[in-house]
Formats: structure tokens, C-alpha cells, sequence
């Protein structure tokens, strides 16, 4: 042992010092993402946990669900337990999660010092806040001053944050009416209305599953209009059926709500009054037999103004067509004003002052009024159009009284203001001068989300909870409270703003202010809301547990009889001139506002509403002003320049574009445009003077909205489309050419049928993924397309990006907007809806069973599962790009560059999803994750997965559900009886792709 | 006309030789061959050097072009939604038809015994060589992820992933690198014996340079035997090539199903245009080249003026084509088909559609005019606008017919961006770079075919002068 010079002892010495040294290993102790020891509860890696809430988004008040991985929320959808959502959710509903996640959200409190905000910790800003109180209870006012002096704006919070702000100001010892309700999105005219002639400023609500003819007057409900998950649900539930309800529009403009009408009378700009009332006194006037009136009807024809229903362009014929209509077709539904008909006509010449904007011109309300006779003559009060279940807590207030806010602001009677969510700086008109207004408010208290154009004036800037973190209850309206409750920790170094009330509260020692932790309040008055609904036995933990599993509370509520008062009628009716005519601009063009679903116009939107392009425009990421052909011709407008517009409140320029559909006498800007903002004001049925700038604008436009005579998005008039599955069906619109031999669908029990082809089609064992597209429910709302963001990580690539067509959907819809007489496109604008086919296709891709992407990928990137699938495995595409040239759909997209979600928007992104790098392909693959998802929970149960099991995002969350998914294989599943409707027909036949997804034709009417 | 020329070789005028009085001896003529052919490198001075240069720095604008592409992503190309392949496929097809007559005129127009091929097949052949070596870069630069190029090619794997054998892009790689291999090992086998003759006349660096492309060869009988037996192998073994090579690069469009691609036409049709394109750039390659390189007593007037009926040949075969896809598509009635090729001849690249049609098949007819086919400026100009067509006449296929697919919503718009049209110089750069080289460095004439040649004719001489 000595020659190697190691002894025994050596050697144990050895072994000692290296057992030592591997002891104090000097790498960390690793670190874990979810600790083993000690996981947090119910957190499983890999398991979503779900969390029932309510969305805060709109005044609608859906419930969602929110899907949560490792903490974090990575999709909303709707709550299927909530009568109002009913398991679907709009594309704003979804993009509450980037507002969640938006990288421009304030992370702490702020705290104005000198002139700038200083970032502060919170017991710094409660200490300054407290002290701020107290000097302005020591101030010239004294303690009884303080109470008159301090204020609150908000938006609309029918709940415990509402309640917490008024117990405040009650501590304080303000008066009720120092509360104002700020919602410049609400149907103000519609309230004035109802309170005018039922006694209560309320808004209806509205079910249409009844109704079997709707008349919209410029009401986008299927867009922003009162709750249109919840309308578009119910109006297209029939539809798809023979006697489905038929949807008359009136307006200016087709927008995307009227892009699913049935007939189109296309009035001039404020045309609307006209025509409604027109139509109500054809309803009134004995002359016309219409039977079942009330028996008031004739004391109310007396007191309506005379009509000069053609200054509208509408011929009285056509309005007594419909009235016939109506009277035929009960029960019906008038819908009405909406955004696009607000602020319109100011006839009486009363409609000045910048609140008019907001909505309140006494024309928009006497539209309102009429719409609602028209439907009490009809009967349709308590049946379609429901009154007295509006929400019973905070009606936003009148408009005028955020107007006398600011002017009170301005004459410096406010000591304090707190605003609560809501932005009067960026949303009112310039000329109402609140941002000079609020400057003179000595004590300004903001609590909000984002460092926006009120809060950049504030003193105290308090960042709030966003929804999907904080408890709290919503009552949207009357027998329903929806529970919130977090669904993650918060983000940020945020506070809820009630909880901050009730901290300063307390400070003060205001007194009525007994709880001391909002949450715990929330907790108590939702419960006891509940209560009242019938939710009994809600003492156990269990119970209440339960209840908030459920996120929604209801009880079957009764519509309130509201009996007609005469003297509101009277009184509002003597308001106008004794004979309506539609209003003419002089010299200019009428300003018209259109809603949009998304938000391609607004700045501060988030990414998915600004990127994905409008339904009927194709615009993304920019606000434009629309002109109709005739105008533009007129004026030397070029589609895409920029154009500048001039009203007596300002001038704005914006990218012009040209829209078939638009009234010659209008210029039409979408309701988010930052410019109306200048462009509104004094008056609102101002001309506006348009002029060109010669400077060409790039705006993002995606997609052409035109099929060039190819039966793409189809239509069947309604006599032909046969209820019963038929052998040959004739879908085809456009004659020869394109007759090609029908593939019979429901391709299920005898799986090769080879279609002719040489090489037989693929074998399904177990199950052929399927999906039925149902055009005449399809409203063109782009909630998939947000749902298939969300779900599949798609990125969002820019306004550049967006020009170049380089956006990332999977999912688009494509519209197409024609004048049946193709020739005289770009000149003639079509006065009917019957002249314009208009039609909106979902296009996806159709996992094709012959698919063409398929065989010409060299590495076998994309191929075809056992599932019928045409996947695609990103690891192994290198980026030939021959498989997007090959799919006659165009459904493929490369990834032109790394895409960056910036911080922490990458917290959304749905693990189960893979990234993508630069230089791959991507595609739709029916969310395998999802379906994967179901197949193994079926296999771990020892069962196959049943129809519904599996829904890719898309087909969850369409509000109309015009979407079906299954197994076509199951010849019993509700996809499989849609693959062979008579409707039923497949895109691009003629290629013999064998696609997966099978087009229902829209049902046209057939009694013209 | 052009088919008589290779079957008619005791046609005085279709030889090539160096005019020289009769008187001279055998063994000077091969001399002087020899002479003539390796003096050509000393005649390419600091002119050559700049163009050198300025490939070069062409090159170095493509490198970087693609870098920009590698590093940040296809966004620097025009591409887009409905547009997935522009101008790098354009240039890959391109390249491909130049690197068509080499093959063509070296093999084919050998087993046709076309003797007037001698004098130019060298430099048609290097330009084979280095026009696939174009040509093969860009479906690795087109790609989205090149770093993986080579998951296109079947190398066993542990994961044992294969290729598809229905995907025409693999056939493409196996067309290419077949042809590229071929062409390669033609030129080097041709260019042995030349090897040879510059090795044992130089000294030094240049001498071991020649050594490696002489492979040893010494001249004797069995060697020549072999060579001659080699030759006509690989000649053989090319020609099927010329056809394959560019109907399989036709099917990367007409296997697809897009409207203006789909269509059975295209094998012939490309095959014609590779042919057009190739023998147009060897023209515009040999009318600069025998005046730098003093080589007109042996590329002589005769030889361009045979090109030049090749030109008219392929030219015509080519507007027939067009036609063909035209009234093919009127057949089919209303048709996607019909509507792509309206909108290529009527759309945003309508004008490069009729200067296609003008470079293409009208200035080609010029040609038949003696006096423009018999001078070198008219040449050139015919031969420069023949290659614009061509490059013209890819880009309306690749372009147009992606632009309009089936679905009118995703109508769309191809522009080329900076990127794009630095690699398509890039492309030139390189090809020029390795050409020029080839001119300083390597007999661009074959010496040993001309000896051949003129030592057969001395033979002919004889016997006629034995006879008489």
C-alpha cells in the first residue's frame, strides 16, 4: 500500500473531506414553481381550476367563468349557470383578461407632489389621503362643509361598491345627488323615455326567443345594445328554422347587427323618428283595422305629432308594409335608439350642449318613446319587451347632471372629488372643458386601473383590484345578483377602491360605517340578496361555498305592469313640433356614430379588440371615418386617404374609407373614435364639412369584402330549404358553372364513399372531429375570434403588421358586401337590404380528409391523425410555406417573426398550448388540447367521450351558437344532423377536399 | 434547321476550327490550340479583378440580406397571408433554367455529334455547375427555419422520423443534388485532360492547382479509352437530367391546386423555358467572354449563330405554350383558372406580364433575321431581354396566381421588399464570383476536344489527299 503513497488513514481522510464538501454543495437549493411540501389548496400542475365571477366589462352584467393554470387566469368564458350569458361571452368580455394583464396598468398608489405623480407606498398614500380629509375638515367649511363639498363620479356599480361609496358619502355627510352615475355608454334616451311614460327610469329587458318580428331602429343588438350576448342568443335561437324571426333595420348604415337583417329601410341621417312614428300611427289609425289595440290607442294618436314620413326616403308604403307585418307576426319586438341613432336630429333645436353626446336629445328620447308606443300598441309590454326588471340599484345618472358636476367643478364649489372608474377627462367632448374643469378640484381622488387622462390630473391616484381579483356582487338588474369573487391574487401592489373607502372611513371615524372589511360586507349583502331570491339555508359554509361555485343567483322574476300615463306622453310630445321631418344638414354631411363589437378605434382598448379586424369594414388599429360612394365621387374622396372633417366644435382628420351600405347624406365614424371627441360638441346634428387632404393613409384593412360571384357564404330562400334532410339538396345560388356532383355529406356510417378519387380517404376508427357552421345564425360578432386568441396564444402583431396581412388568425370571419348588381358596384348604393348581399363566413380550417396541405409538406409537419385532424407539429415544419399556398382556404399561418407578449400579458398564455417560433407554420387543429383533454378524462373513467364533452373555444363562447361540434361519426349527435340538413353544403366542393366543417346556407326570405 | 445542324457534320460550315494555312504543321496547330487557350488567363487584367470585386461585394449585400432574414424572420420579405413564395422562389426557378443548356448542350449535342458544341460547351458546362450552386441555395434561404434544411433529406435518425416521398420539395432536393452531382462530375471529367496539358506547361502554385484537376492523368491509350468510355457515360447518364431536372421543379406548381399552378402543361413548358433561359445566358455569357479572352478564331460567329436558332426554337415552343394555358383555361369556362390568368395578364403585374410576353416571344423572333443573329450587339440585346422575360415570366406564375387563390377575401398583394432583391443580387454575385474565377483559373475552352477535332480534320485531309 505505501508504493501509492496512500495509507488507510489518508484514505478515511479522504472520504471525510469529499462527503463534506458534496454536503455544502455550493449550488442553491432549487427552486420550485408549486412547493411540494405545503402546495396551495386545490392547486394540482397541469389541472385548470375554474372560478364562477362576474364580468365587469359592459353594463350587461354576464356571468363568467374563469379558467385559472398554477394561479393564473388564462381564459374567461361565460358562466353556463347565468341566464344572462348563458355559457357564451362577447369579444369585450374575453379581452377583460388583457385588461387584466395590460403591461400599462398601475402597479402602486401615486401620490401628486408638487406637479408630478410620485409613486408611494399604501400606508403613505392612507396616511396623506387621512390627512388631506382632515385639513379640508379644518378648512373654511369646517366638518359641515365637507360633507356638501366633496363628490363622486362613477361608472355604474349596482352592487356592494356602490353601496360602500354611498355609505361614505352618507359618513361624510353628503346628500344623495352628490353620487353622480357616469356611463357614457348608456341608453339614456331609452330611460328618459320609459320614465316619461311608465313613471320609472328604467331600461326594458329584452327577450326575443318569442318574438317573430323585430324591428331594430338603428339598435345594435347583437353588438354593444343593452345585453347582446343575451339578444343574440335569443333571436337567433330560432333561427335556422323556416318561420324564423324576421329583423327589419332602420338606419343609415349597415352595421354588423343589420348585416343579419332580413329587410333594410334605409332612412337618411335622424330618419329614424320619422319612420317609427310613422309607423306608429299606421299601427293607431283606425283607418288600418289593426285589432287588438289598447284602449288608450286613440286618446295617444291624438296627442302624436303629424309626420312627414318621406323627408326620410322611406315611402309610406313600405312603412305600412311592415306595419301589416308587425301586426301579422306577433308577438314582435321594436328595438330602439341605439348608439347609431342617439345624438342624432335636433329638429326642435333644443338639442345643444354637449350632454346631448351623452345621448339625451330630446329626439333620441322621443324616438325612444315612439319605439316603446309601438310596442305597448302591440302588446309586446311584459311579453318581449319587459319592464320593471331593471336593476334596482344605481341608475347611471342623467347626463346632465356630470355636465353640472364640471360646471360646478369649474366655479370651484367642490372641495373633493372622487372618481371612481371612470374617465369624464377622455371620454366627453372637448367642449365640455372637463379636463379644465377638473383642474380647479383641489382634492381630486382617482381610483381606476390605468393611469388614463382623469387620473393624470388626480392628487391621489389609487390603483383598484381588477374584477377578476376582487369579491363583490352585481345586481344587473331586478331577482339576480351575480356573485364576484377573485380568481387569482393580485398583480400588482393594488387595493380595492371600496375597501379604501371603508379604510379611510374608519380613519375618519365617519360614523354609519360599521364593517370594516369589504369582502366581508360583499360576503354578507350577497348573501342576503340571495335570501331574498329564495336561496335558503345559506348559514352553512357549505352552502355558501356552493353559491359562490355557482357565481349567480337568480329567481324566476316577474315583469312589472306598467300602466301608460297619458301625461307623460303628452308632456313629452309637446316638446316637439307639431309636424316630424328628417332633419336635413345644410351644406354638409350628418355625422353619424356606428358601433363596432371590438375596438379597432380606441387607443386604450387592448390589443385583441384593436387587432382583429371589424366585421364589416376589415379595419384594425385605426379609427376612420366612413363616406358612402355617391359622397365620396361628389367630394373626390379615394378610398384610404385622409380626409379632414371640420363641425363648428373642431376639425379632425382621419383615413377615409368608402362603404357601399353608408347613406349618401352621412359621414359615419365608429362610437370609440378618439376624434369624435373633437368633432361633437355644441350641437350634435351639426354638418360636417369634409375635405380632402391629398395625403394617402395606410389604414389596416383585412380582406376584401367581396366573393366575386363564387358561392362561398351561401344563402337558400326560405321556401326551398326543407326542413327534413333531402337527397339532393340545391344550395347553390349561382346557376351552372359551379353544379358540381353533391358529396353527401354525413359521411359517417360508410366511411369510403372515395368520391371519386383514386386514392381512398383516411380511416377514422374511433372518431371524425366535426363542426356544422350555421350562417343564418352566425352574427358576425368575433367572439370566436377573441376565444381562439385566448385559447391558442395567438399573438398580436401590430398596425404594421396588420397592413402587410400579416395578422396571426386562425379563426377570421369574412364578409362580403355586394349590391346584387355587381356591375354598378361603386356607384349605385342599394336602398334595400334584399339589394345588398351581405354575408359573413367563419372560415377556419376545414380539416380537410383529402387535404392538400398534406402531401406536399416535405417533413411531414402537418398530416392526418386517426381523428381526422390535419395536424400540425410545429417542432418539425421548417417553413416551406408550401402547405398555405396549397390550402385552397387560405386557413394557414406562418409566423413571419418571433412574437413578444410583453410583460405580463405572457401570464395569460395557455400552457397547454405550444409556443411558436419565427419561421412556422400554425393552424386550427379543432383545439386538440381540448379534445385531448376529454379523451383522457373518458379513458380514465373507462368510457368514450360523449357529444358536448369536447367544445373548442370558438364553439363555446358563440353567443348565437351558430357553431356545433362532435363526432360525425356518431350519426346521432347534433353535428352529424346538421352535416345533413338540406342546408347543409361544404366550401369549395369543387376542389374535393372533403372538408370536416359543413356550412348551413342562410335562410333568405321567401315570400318576395 | 436546328435539327439538321448536329445530323450534318460534313457541312463545311457547321466545323470548328482555327483558320489556319494548311501548310502548318500538325503538331504547331495543337500547339498553337494550346497556346490560345492558356494565353486567356494572362488577357483578364485589373478589369477583371474589379468585376471580381464588385461579385464579391454583391455576395456580401446577399449575406447580409439573409441575415436580417435568419435573425429576425420571413417579416423582411414582402410575403404574406395569401402570398407565400415570391421573389426567392422566383430566383430558384430562374436559376434553375440557366443552369439547363449546359447539360444540354455538353450531352445532348454530344451524343448528337453537334461538333459545333466544342467550342462553347466548357463555359456552358461551368455555367450548369454554378447555376445549380445558385439555384440549390434558395429553397434553403426561402425557408422559415434553414438551420434545418437538412430535415428535407432522409439521414437515418434515432427518432426515425422520415421524409414524404409525396412532397414535390423532396423531390426537388433529390432533382437537384442529382443534377448538381452529375453536371459537377461532367465538367471535372472533361476538364481532365485539359488539367493536364496547363499542369505540365506551369510551375509552382498553379502547377499542384492543375494537378488536382488532372487526378494524375498522363495521356496514355487505356487512359484516353477510359475517358472517351466515362464521357459518353456521363453524357448518357445527363441527358435524362436535362428533362427530370426541370419538370420536377414544374411540379412544385403543378402538383399543387392553386388556379394558374395546377396544370399538366407545366413539365414541357418548363423544360422549353429552362432551355430558352440557358441558352440566352450562355449567349450573353460567350459574346463578352471571346472578346476579353481573345478566344473569336475559336468561338466563332458560326457557334452563336447556332445558339441563336436554339433561342427561336424554345422561343416559339414557349409562346405555344402560353397559348395552350390560355385556351385550356377558356375551355374550362368560368373558372378560377381563367380568372388567375385574366389577372395576370389585366392585375397589378400586368406589365410585367406583357413585357414577359414581349421579351419572350416576339424580340426572340428577331433572330431569324440574319443580320441581327449575325451581330453581337443585336445578340446581346435579344439574349439580355430573353433572360428579363424569363425571370419576368416566374415571378407571374409564383406571384399572380398565390395573389388570387380561391378565397376572393384574401386577394392580396405581393411587393418585393429591400431584402429580397438583396439576395436576388446576392444570387448574381455569387454566380458571377464563382464564373469569373473559372475564366482566370481554368481552360474555358476545351483544349483536348479541339485537338481532337482539328487532328481529325488533318486525318480526313489526308485520306482525302491519300484518295486522290
Amino acid at each position: 500500500m505505501s508504493e501509492s503513497g496512500i495509507n488507510r488513514r489518508f484514505f478515511l481522510k479522504l472520504l471525510g473531506a469529499t462527503g463534506a464538501a458534496a454536503g455544502c454543495s455550493p449550488l442553491h437549493a432549487p427552486e420550485k414553481l408549486i412547493p411540494l411540501l405545503n402546495p396551495p389548496e386545490n392547486l394540482v400542475p397541469g389541472k385548470p381550476l375554474f372560478y364562477r365571477t362576474a364580468c365587469r366589462a359592459c353594463a350587461a352584467g354576464c356571468g363568467v367563468t374563469a379558467r385559472t393554470r398554477e394561479g393564473r387566469v388564462i381564459k374567461l368564458e361565460g358562466n353556463p349557470d347565468d341566464p344572462i350569458s348563458g355559457g357564451a361571452l362577447c369579444a369585450k368580455g374575453q379581452a377583460e383578461l388583457q385588461t387584466l394583464y395590460s403591461p400599462t396598468r398601475l402597479r402602486g398608489p401615486l401620490v401628486r407632489k408638487g406637479s408630478v405623480l410620485v409613486p408611494v407606498s399604501w400606508p403613505e398614500a392612507m396616511q396623506l389621503l387621512q390627512e388631506s380629509f382632515v385639513k379640508l375638515r379644518a378648512g373654511p367649511r369646517g366638518p359641515e362643509g365637507l360633507g356638501l363639498g366633496v363628490r363622486l363620479l362613477t361608472r355604474c356599480e349596482p352592487g356592494s361598491a356602490g353601496a360602500v361609496q354611498r355609505l361614505f358619502l352618507t359618513g361624510l355627510g353628503a346628500k344623495a345627488v352628490q353620487r353622480v352615475v357616469y356611463e357614457p355608454r348608456d341608453l339614456a334616451p331609452l330611460r328618459a323615455a320609459n320614465a316619461a311614460l311608465f313613471g320609472a327610469a328604467e331600461l326594458p329587458v329584452i327577450d326575443l326567443t318569442r318574438a317573430r318580428s323585430v324591428v331594430s331602429f338603428g339598435a345594435d343588438f347583437l353588438e354593444t345594445w343593452l345585453s347582446p350576448v343575451e339578444l343574440a342568443r335569443s333571436f337567433m335561437g330560432g333561427r335556422g328554422a323556416s318561420d324564423r324571426a324576421r329583423l327589419t333595420w332602420v338606419g343609415p348604415r349597415l352595421s354588423m347587427t343589420s348585416a343579419n337583417a332580413d329587410s333594410w329601410l334605409r332612412v337618411g341621417p335622424g330618419g329614424e323618428l320619422p319612420v317609427a312614428l310613422a309607423l306608429l300611427r299606421f299601427l293607431l289609425e283606425p283607418a288600418n283595422g289593426v285589432t287588438g289595440l289598447p284602449a288608450e290607442a286613440p286618446a295617444i294618436l291624438a296627442l302624436l305629432p303629424q309626420v312627414d314620413a318621406a323627408s326620410s326616403g322611406v315611402s309610406m308604403e313600405e312603412i305600412a308594409k311592415l306595419g301589416r307585418e308587425l301586426v301579422a307576426r306577433r308577438p314582435s319586438a321594436l328595438l330602439g335608439p341605439g348608439v347609431l341613432a342617439t345624438g342624432m336630429g335636433s329638429g326642435s333645436g333644443s338639442g345643444s350642449g354637449p350632454g346631448s353626446t351623452l345621448g339625451g336629445t330630446p329626439d333620441a328620447t322621443a324616438l325612444a318613446a315612439v319605439v316603446q308606443l309601438a310596442n305597448w300598441a302591440l302588446g309586446n309590454l311584459g311579453t318581449t319587451v319587459k319592464l320593471g326588471l331593471g336593476s334596482e340599484e344605481d341608475a347611471p345618472s342623467p347626463p346632465a347632471e356630470t355636465l353640472a358636476l364640471l360646471e360646478q367643478a369649474r366655479r370651484g364649489e367642490i372641495s373633493a372629488l372622487v372618481v371612481h372608474r371612470a374617465d369624464p377627462v377622455g371620454t366627453l367632448p372637448l367642449s365640455a372643458g372637463a379636463e379644465e374643469a377638473l383642474r380647479r378640484v383641489p382634492l381630486l381622488i382617482y381610483f381606476g386601473e390605468q393611469l388614463d387622462e382623469t387620473a393624470k390630473l388626480a392628487h391621489f391616484v389609487l390603483p383598484d383590484h381588477h374584477a377578476l381579483e376582487s369579491f363583490g356582487d352585481v345586481s344587473p338588474r331586478r331577482g339576480m345578483v351575480q356573485l364576484q369573487q377573485p380568481a387569482m391574487t393580485p398583480l400588482w401592489d393594488t387595493k380595492p377602491a371600496s375597501q379604501v373607502l371603508l379604510d379611510l372611513s374608519a380613519a375618519l371615524a365617519l360614523p354609519g360605517v360599521a364593517e370594516k372589511d369589504f369582502h366581508e360586507l360583499a360576503r354578507k349583502r350577497s348573501l342576503a340578496a340571495a335570501a331574498t331570491l329564495g336561496f335558503a339555508q345559506l348559514e352553512s359554509v357549505q352552502a355558501q361555498r356552493d353559491l359562490l361555485a355557482r357565481g349567480t343567483a337568480f329567481a324566476k322574476t316577474e315583469p312589472l305592469p306598467r300602466p301608460l300615463r297619458l301625461a307623460g306622453v303628452a308632456q313629452l310630445f309637446a316638446r316637439l313640433p307639431t309636424k316630424i321631418a328628417a332633419p336635413s344638414a345644410q351644406g354638409g354631411l350628418s355625422l353619424v356614430r356606428f358601433p363596432t363589437t371590438l375596438a379597432a378605434s380606441d387607443p386604450a382598448a387592448p390589443g385583441w379588440l384593436r387587432e382583429i379586424p371589424d366585421a364589416l369594414t376589415g379595419v384594425s388599429w385605426s379609427s376612420w371615418a366612413e363616406l358612402s360612394p355617391a359622397a365620396a365621387l361628389r367630394l373626390g374622396v379615394r378610398d384610404g386617404e385622409w380626409i379632414s372633417l371640420s363641425t363648428s366644435a373642431g376639425t379632425a382628420e382621419l383615413p377615409a374609407l368608402i362603404n357601399s351600405t353608408l347613406h349618401d347624406a352621412a359621414v359615419a365614424l365608429p362610437h370609440d373614435a378618439p376624434e369624435l371627441r373633437v368633432l361633437e360638441g355644441a350641437a350634435v346634428q351639426a354638418s360636417v364639412q369634409v375635405s380632402r387632404t391629398g395625403r394617402a393613409a395606410a389604414l389596416p384593412v383585412t380582406g376584401r369584402a367581396s366573393q366575386e360571384g363564387r358561392p362561398l357564404a351561401r344563402s337558400v330562400p326560405d321556401a326551398e330549404a326543407h326542413p327534413h334532410p333531402h337527397p339532393h339538396p340545391h344550395p347553390h345560388e349561382e346557376g351552372p358553372g359551379h353544379d358540381h356532383p353533391h358529396q353527401q355529406p354525413g359521411r359517417g356510417a360508410p366511411e369510403h364513399e372515395s368520391g371519386g378519387s383514386l386514392i381512398p380517404l383516411h380511416e377514422h376508427p374511433n372518431h371524425r372531429w366535426a363542426m356544422s357552421i350555421d350562417l343564418d345564425r352566425c352574427t358576425g360578432c368575433q367572439a370566436c375570434v377573441v376565444a381562439c386568441y385566448a385559447e391558442n396564444n395567438l399573438p398580436v402583431v401590430g398596425p404594421q403588421a396588420a397592413r402587410d396581412g400579416r395578422t396571426m388568425a386562425w379563426l377570421r370571419i369574412q364578409r362580403s358586401i355586394e349590391p346584387k348588381a355587381a356591375a354598378q358596384a361603386s356607384l349605385v348604393s342599394p336602398s334595400r337590404v334584399e339589394e345588398t348581399r351581405i354575408a359573413v363566413l367563419p372560415s377556419l380550417c376545414q380539416q380537410c380528409d383529402a387535404a392538400p396541405c398534406e402531401p406536399v409538406c416535405p417533413t411531414y409537419a402537418t398530416y392526418h391523425t386517426a381523428e381526422g385532424l390535419n395536424a400540425q407539429v410545429y417542432n418539425r415544419c421548417i417553413g416551406t410555406r408550401y402547405c398555405a399556398n396549397n390550402c385552397p382556404y387560405d386557413a394557414r399561418v406562418f409566423n413571419w417573426q418571433d412574437h413578444v407578449f410583453e410583460e405580463p400579458l405572457q401570464l395569460q398564455l395557455n400552457p397547454d398550448v405550444s409556443a411558436r417560433s419565427k419561421g412556422v407554420m400554425e393552424k386550427c387543429t379543432f383545439c386538440v388540447q381540448r379534445i385531448r383533454l376529454a379523451e383522457h378524462t373518458a379513458k380514465d373513467e373507462r368510457r368514450s367521450v360523449r357529444e358536448g364533452e369536447v367544445t373548442p373555444a370558438c364553439v363555446q363562447t358563440c353567443p348565437a351558437q351558430a357553431l356545433v361540434f362532435g363526432d360525425s361519426k356518431d350519426l346521432a349527435q347534433r353535428v352529424s344532423v346538421n352535416q345533413r340538413d338540406a342546408r347543409a353544403y361544404r366550401l369549395l366542393e369543387e376542389v374535393n377536399t372533403q372538408p370536416a366543417i359543413a356550412y348551413l346556407a342562410r335562410r333568405t326570405r321567401g315570400d318576395e | 434547321m436546328i435539327a439538321e445542324t448536329p445530323a450534318a457534320p460534313s457541312h463545311p460550315e457547321a466545323h470548328a476550327t482555327i483558320a489556319m494555312p494548311t501548310a502548318v504543321p500538325i503538331a504547331v496547330q495543337m500547339a498553337e490550340i494550346e497556346d490560345t487557350v492558356h494565353a486567356t488567363q494572362g488577357h483578364l487584367g485589373p478589369g477583371w479583378l474589379l468585376l471580381l470585386a464588385a461579385a464579391a461585394a454583391c455576395i456580401g449585400i446577399g449575406a447580409y440580406s439573409w441575415s436580417l432574414i435568419i435573425r429576425f424572420g420571413m417579416q423582411y420579405t414582402g410575403l404574406n397571408r395569401p402570398v407565400g413564395w415570391g421573389v426567392l422562389i422566383t430566383d430558384f426557378v430562374f436559376w434553375v433554367g440557366i443552369a439547363h443548356s449546359g447539360t444540354l448542350i455538353s450531352a445532348v449535342l454530344f451524343l448528337f455529334r453537334a461538333r459545333f458544341r466544342t467550342a462553347v460547351y466548357r463555359a456552358a458546362e461551368a455555367m450548369t455547375v454554378f447555376g445549380v450552386m445558385t439555384a440549390g441555395l434558395f429553397p434553403i434561404i426561402h425557408l422559415g427555419r434553414p438551420w434545418y434544411a437538412f430535415w428535407i433529406l432522409p439521414y437515418p435518425n434515432q427518432r426515425t422520423l422520415q421524409i414524404n416521398y409525396r412532397s414535390p420539395l423532396v423531390w426537388d432536393a433529390f432533382a437537384i443534388s442529382t443534377y448538381f452531382c452529375v453536371s459537377l462530375m461532367f465538367l471535372l471529367a472533361g476538364l481532365m485532360p485539359d488539367a493536364a496539358a496547363l499542369r505540365d506547361r506551369t510551375q509552382g502554385l498553379r502547377r499542384r492547382f492543375y494537378a488536382v484537376f488532372a487526378m494524375g492523368w498522363r495521356g496514355t491509350a487505356e487512359e484516353w479509352r477510359h475517358h472517351g468510355r466515362a464521357y459518353l457515360f456521363f453524357a448518357a447518364f445527363a441527358t435524362p437530367l436535362v428533362i427530370s431536372v426541370h419538370s420536377v421543379v414544374s411540379w412544385d406548381f403543378a402538383v399543387s391546386i392553386v388556379p394558374g399552378w395546377h396544370s399538366t402543361l407545366f413539365p414541357p413548358y418548363f423544360v422549353a423555358g429552362a432551355i430558352l433561359s440557358g441558352v440566352a445566358m450562355v449567349i450573353t455569357l460567350l459574346v463578352p467572354i471571346r472578346r476579353a479572352l481573345k478566344l473569336t478564331a475559336i468561338i466563332t460567329m458560326k457557334h452563336l449563330d447556332l445558339l441563336s436558332r436554339l433561342v427561336i426554337l424554345t422561343s416559339l415552343i414557349l409562346t405555344f405554350s402560353y397559348s395552350t394555358e390560355f385556351i385550356l383555361a377558356l375551355r374550362a369556362g368560368h373558372s378560377p383558372e381563367l380568372e388567375t390568368l385574366l389577372y395576370r395578364a389585366t392585375g397589378a403585374f400586368a406589365p410585367f406580364f406583357w413585357t414577359m410576353v414581349v421579351c419572350n416571344c416576339l424580340l426572340p423572333m428577331l433572330l431569324f433575321f440574319p443580320r441581327v443573329r449575325g451581330s453581337q450587339a443585336g445578340l446581346l440585346f435579344v439574349c439580355i431581354f430573353v433572360n428579363v422575360g424569363m425571370w419576368l415570366e416566374r415571378f407571374n406564375i409564383v406571384v399572380s396566381s398565390l395573389e388570387h387563390n380561391r378565397i376572393p377575401f384574401d386577394w392580396g398583394s405581393y411587393h418585393p421588399r429591400l431584402a429580397e432583391l438583396g439576395i436576388t443580387l446576392g444570387s448574381f454575385g455569387w454566380f458571377f464570383f464563382w464564373f469569373l474565377l473559372f475564366l482566370r483559373l481554368l481552360p474555358s475552352v476545351s483544349i483536348a476536344e479541339l485537338k481532337e477535332e482539328t487532328a481529325g480534320e488533318h486525318v480526313e485531309k489526308n485520306e482525302v489527299a491519300h484518295a486522290a
